[in-house]
């Protein structure tokens, strides 16, 4: 297993090396002059010669690659034009967590609803039920993503009003915090608490999933179902206290001041300001990935239950679930847990969209927007961390399949 | 003996295109049985009238209809003729400000800048088929290619397309696109619809479907009769173009059809990010315009669906349709899918 | 005592092309501890057979009629379980009374109401009734039977080796895991200590090392599948074991190895098998009777002596030619002439007319059915050997 995960960096390393050749020929093989391309107007002038310096721009086309390529492996990415002079370092840190957050989230819950519903449609091999189902998964599966996301807003947040319109945060809510915890914030929208707080929602949700996770492994080792029940309940039931305890309690107090204050705040508060703004990318999201797990699914069920196993197992007289959960679904999930994982891989695509709609500031909006305003430094360095992102990612997919399949071993 | 297998007799051909039209009606009386295929089918055949027609809907509702919204100018020597696509102009008589709900003149409405929304989804119609159509065939063109190649000789050859795949298989597509379309309005370049269809093609045709075509080529490349081919003095190029290629056609037909849906909607998305300020009409740009102009989510209350339903609705329909096609296809291609 | 008898059974399968008759009007019974050999020419319809008694089918099959009786002794105190079910009740043989046909409605005190199937009559025959102490035998009839019932007649009643044996196990669990699955669902009151212990034993008694129960499938060769697929066919101490060509994936050495050990636990243990095979030789080895198919037809049945030394159908004759004798060398098939029927559109009257040498008019026409030639040997033909 470790050779092959070796063996598996030195390909990535490899596959990286071409990306970033490409991203590089992208750019450097634009016609024009090239330090354009880093430099423009609103550059003041010092900083044009640090620039120049830095890439290297006036030296021969391989000296600048091998320039620009040192420069992505020590993750040197430049200043933003637009947001000069934030390193492309801090903004991509900055926006990457946000996109995570939301995909992940919803690729779980995509793929559990996709997974159990895939399952019955594979295993009822109705004409009616297949029709609807296949015609219906292939509408969300196909929908134009950013029309079916403005429906959504439409009809639930701006026609029914249960969820903001857009944003990442309250703007009637946060101008009057004026710290958090040991953050004080800036005056214009309190993004530097917006963000301390988000962190700390990713740090909880990060904690949950081991815990849960873990709980989850360990109870596979006991054969009774009811002491499987008992560690998966118990490890549920520290981490709900846990959150609840460190959020009150541990984390620190919000101070609210100012004209713009309406109300004290908690800690709470804010995380559910956030997260309330996550619930509907997150539905939308869900309803348009589900449905290609499910047809995924629904395929590889069809090709499972074709096995000789599968009759072998309804030959031991096992219950009919039995059959289709532990012996047809459990080997039609190979591939699907694969594509789950390719599938967060690939979530910036998503993401442009999403987040362009919703004006959720992840790494998708940013790569869009960068796009729009020519900011390269940004454009290179949303790519590269992409790539980067999707390999391991793709690394990922092949440990799981390894783990779920016991005929790979990888040496 | 030599065998000359590269040239053969006419007898032949004709042998092999009864065969060929013998599969043919077999797949199709098989593609009938699969109702969702035939569901894509329908639409798609829908979607090509629509774009068959459009010269026939201006010209006859210029008759009956938009006649009256020609305008003489008194004093100027000026004929502004009501142009369905981009509008009037500036024309204050005809620019009402804000959306015409349909009505008989304009049976799905008008934009708030005066054209008809029924004429630009027609006009588009055809556009997208086009740019979709030829997408897709750069796609499998390359990819049944490379995927016949890569199989055939293996080694290095292999080795270098399926990591180039790899590459191409990381990147967000939609990602790069943005980005490369970013660089080509920056370069001065015109983005017409033949252009992005070349890009388009280019960007699929590398990735995945070399891998698939690649492992399907593999399984022909054992067959015996390669061998014998092979041992005929069938040339390298013989054997690929004559054996290998043509038994993985069915399958680059398949793909073909999934690659006319991300075709189609990678132009939707690019367009509504105005990211493609060369092609002046589609459906993705109808729907960028009714947002950034603030039909949508603006206007308090106001629900002016006839400004964005259709456009969203027909890059939809028309995506599925070829991807429910794609799948009624293999339903006959992938044996393991299909009913006894 | 009979363990399953089973009556004009008919599956046919429907496809694309019509119906396939797959099975027809096949009726046969086995006695407890008997093994008997089905043969016939490969596509003949034993393995669909093997299925339908299992009624594993796929979902373009269906039972057309007849009956699969599943025999047990009558035990007073597992008469509820039976409740509502299609039976036959056969009486003590001192008695004198006829064995009876239907569903048993009722259990009144130390008596059982069947209600007889109506079988074209219009008014409904009037309900028979049974006390305790009548019953010898109980026959649950399978083709009616429900799902959830079937499940549990699967593996501890009746448990098969499937033909494609090596691919019988699922390959992402453990060996171990998937014999004492079956063994959990069918004796949960067996702890997973003990059931594991005994799955040792078999392992041991098929030959195969019982640490090999942690491997995983792709972890054995091909016969040492087959030979785990033999321990797993035994896991609940079946009734009766139907072996579908359990052989043919190995080589001759380790298969005759195979036979005699399957043989040898069969005997040991009671059980009952039908042994399934296109070849007459390994038929002949392990099995007292042998049933003859083709084209989905029973068409003799016969203890193996018989058999071989005075064959009643040419068919049976025609198999028979290859092999000169039960110890002789075995030399190549003869090919028959003609081909195996098309079991979509078979050939009117006897199925084997076409290719048969001593065909007559009336086979053409009308189709034999099966008569005792002598005692222990039925055929059905219209021209039999003697
Ligand atoms: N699922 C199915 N659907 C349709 N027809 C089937 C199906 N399974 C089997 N058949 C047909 O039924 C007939 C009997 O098949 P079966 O598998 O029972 O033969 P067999 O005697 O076991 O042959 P073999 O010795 O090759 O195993 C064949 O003609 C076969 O084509
Ligand atoms: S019935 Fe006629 S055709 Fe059939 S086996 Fe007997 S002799 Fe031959
Ligand atoms: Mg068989």
């Amino acid at each position: 297993m470790a050779k092959y995960i070796l063996k598996r960096l030195f390909q990535i390393i490899l596959t990286l090396w071409i990306y970033l050749t490409i991203v590089f020929l992208l750019l450097y093989l634009q016609p024009g002059d090239i330090t354009s391309f880093f430099i423009n107007n609103r550059t003041p002038p010092e900083v044009r010669e640090q620039i120049k310096a830095q890439f290297g721009l006036n030296k021969p086309i391989w000296e600048q690659y091998t320039n620009v390529m040192t420069n992505f492996v020590t993750l040197n990415l430049g200043v933003s034009f637009k947001e000069y002079p934030r390193p492309v370092w801090d903004i991509v840190t900055e926006r990457m967590p946000r996109t995570a957050l939301l995909f992940v989230t919803a690729a779980i819950i995509s793929f559990c609803f996709g997974f159990i519903l895939g399952r019955l449609i594979g295993w009822r091999r109705g004409a009616a039920l297949e029709y609807v189902s296949t015609v219906s998964g292939v509408f969300l599966w196909t929908v134009f993503t950013p029309w079916f996301a403005l429906l959504m807003i439409w009809l639930f947040a701006f026609n029914f009003q249960w969820f903001p319109l857009k944003g990442f945060i309250d703007q009637n809510l946060w101008p009057g915090v004026q710290q958090v915890a040991d953050v004080s914030c800036d005056l214009t929208g309190g993004t530097n608490c917006a963000n301390f707080v988000f962190n700390h929602i990713l740090l909880t949700a990060l904690v949950v999933t081991l815990i849960l996770g873990a709980a989850f492994i360990i109870s596979r080792f006991f054969a009774e179902q009811r002491t499987r029940w008992l560690i998966n309940g118990s490890a549920l039931a520290i981490t709900v206290i846990g959150v609840f305890n460190y959020w009150s309690n541990s984390i620190g107090d919000v101070k609210v001041g100012g004209i713009f204050a309406t109300r004290p705040l908690s800690m709470m508060d804010l995380a559910g300001d956030i997260l309330y703004h996550m619930i509907l990318p997150i539905i939308t999201l869900t309803l348009i990935s589900f449905a290609g797990t499910m047809l995924l699914t629904r395929n590889t069920m069809l090709e499972s239950l074709r096995e000789d196993y599968i009759m072998a197992a309804r030959a031991k007289g096992l219950p009919d679930k039995a059959v289709r959960d532990r012996h047809a679904a459990r080997n039609a999930l190979l591939p699907v847990a694969t594509y789950f994982v390719i599938g967060l891989a690939l979530s910036v695509d998503g993401s442009i969209f999403i987040e362009k709609i919703f004006t959720w500031k992840g790494m998708g909006w940013t790569l869009l927007s960068s796009a729009t305003d020519q900011d390269y430094p940004v454009i290179i360095g949303a790519l590269v961390f992409t790539g980067i992102f999707a390999l391991f990612a793709h690394l990922a997919a092949d440990v799981l399949y390894a783990l779920l399949d016991p005929r790979i071993r990888y040496d | 003996m030599q065998v000359t297998t590269k040239t053969l007799p006419p007898s032949l051909w004709r042998v092999r295109m009864h065969l060929w039209l013998k599969g043919m009606g077999q797949s199709w009386s098989t593609f009938r049985e699969s109702p969702i295929g035939v569901t894509g089918l329908v639409i798609i055949v829908f979607f090509g009238l629509l774009g068959a027609f459009y010269p026939i809907y201006p010209w006859f509702m210029g008759k009956i209809a938009w006649d009256q919204e020609t305008i003489q100018k008194e004093g100027i020597d000026l004929n502004i003729v009501y142009n369905p696509i981009f509008g009037v102009g500036n024309d204050p008589l005809l620019i009402k400000g804000f959306p015409q709900p349909p009505s008989l003149r304009h049976p799905l409405g008008t934009n708030a800048d005066g054209p008809d929304v029924l004429a630009q989804i027609m006009y588009s119609a055809s556009r997208e088929f086009l740019l979709g159509m030829m997408a897709a065939l750069i796609t499998v063109i390359i990819g049944t290619f490379i995927g016949a190649v890569a199989a055939y000789y293996g080694g290095w050859i292999d080795t270098l397309f399926m990591r180039l795949a790899d590459v191409f298989v990381l990147f967000p597509p939609i990602a790069f696109l943005v980005v490369v379309s970013a660089l080509v309005q920056r370069a001065g370049i015109e983005m017409t619809h033949m252009l992005l269809a070349l890009i388009l093609g280019l960007l699929f045709g590398f990735g995945s479907i070399t891998i698939v075509l690649k492992s399907q080529a593999l399984t022909i490349k054992v067959k015996p009769y390669i061998e014998a081919a092979r041992v005929a003095g069938g040339s390298s190029f013989h054997i690929i173009f004559a054996h290998i290629i043509p038994n993985i056609l069915p399958l680059s037909f398949l793909y073909m059809m999934f690659n006319v849906t991300t075709a189609i909607f990678s132009e939707a998305a690019l367009s509504f990010f105005g990211l493609l300020p060369s092609i002046n009409m589609s459906w993705g740009l109808m729907l960028f315009r009714a947002h950034t102009q603030g039909w949508i989510l603006g206007h308090q209350g106001a629900f002016y669906w006839w400004v964005w339903m259709p456009p969203g609705l027909a890059v939809t329909l028309l995506c599925s349709a070829f991807y429910l096609v794609g799948r009624g296809l293999d339903e006959i291609v992938n044996p393991r899918l299909r009913k006894r | 005592m009979a363990l399953l008898e089973v009556k004009d059974l008919s599956m046919h399968y429907w496809t694309r092309k019509g119906e396939v008759k797959a099975v027809d009007e096949v009726g046969f019974s086995l006695e407890k501890g008997e093994s008997l050999g089905l043969v016939g020419e490969s596509g003949c319809g034993k393995t669909s057979m093997a299925l339908t008694l299992l009624k594993l089918l796929p979902e373009n099959a269906k039972i057309l009629k007849g009956h699969i009786f599943f025999y047990k002794e009558f035990q007073p105190q597992t008469a509820n379980a039976l409740l509502g079910e299609m039976v036959n009740l056969v009486p003590q043989k001192a008695n004198g009374r006829a064995s009876t046909l239907g569903r048993l409605t009722r259990i009144e005190g130390e008596k059982l109401l069947v209600q007889p199937a109506r079988n074209g009559a219009t008014k409904a025959p009037s309900p028979v009734s049974f006390s305790f102490s009548e019953i010898a035998q109980v026959g649950l009839d399978l083709v009616p039977l429900r799902e959830e019932r079937m499940q549990r007649v699967r593996w501890k009643g009746i448990s098969m080796i499937f033909q494609a044996a090596m691919n019988s196990w699922n390959p992402v669990y453990r060996v171990g895991d998937q014999i004492l699955e079956a063994m959990q669902t069918h004796l949960p009151k067996t702890s997973v200590q003990q059931s594991k212990k005994r799955i040792a034993e078999l392992f041991q008694m098929v030959g195969l090392d019982p640490r090999m129960m942690e491997r995983y499938p792709h972890e054995y060769s091909g016969g040492m599948k087959q030979r785990a697929v033999i321990a797993m066919a035994l896991s609940c101490d079946p009734e009766l074991i139907i072996a579908d060509e359990p052989t043919t994936a190995l080589d001759v050495i380790v298969q005759d190895k195979i036979l005699r050990e399957m043989r040898q636990i069969q005997k040991q243990l009671h059980m009952s098998m039908i042994y399934i095979s296109h070849d007459i030789a390994v038929i002949a080895e392990v099995s007292e009777k042998i049933g003859v198919m083709y084209g989905g037809k029973l068409v003799e049945l016969a203890d193996t002596q018989t058999i071989f030394e005075r064959p009643a159908h040419p068919y049976t004759k025609a198999l028979m030619s290859s092999f000169p004798n039960l110890k002789g060398e075995k030399k190549k098939l003869e090919a028959l002439p003609g081909e195996p029927p098309d079991l979509i559109s078979p050939p009117t009257g006897c199925r084997f007319h076409p290719r048969c040498p001593y065909a007559t008019e009336v086979c053409k026409e009308k189709d034999p059915v099966l008569e005792v030639r002598q005692p222990g040997q039925v055929a059905a033909c219209w021209n039999p050997l003697h």
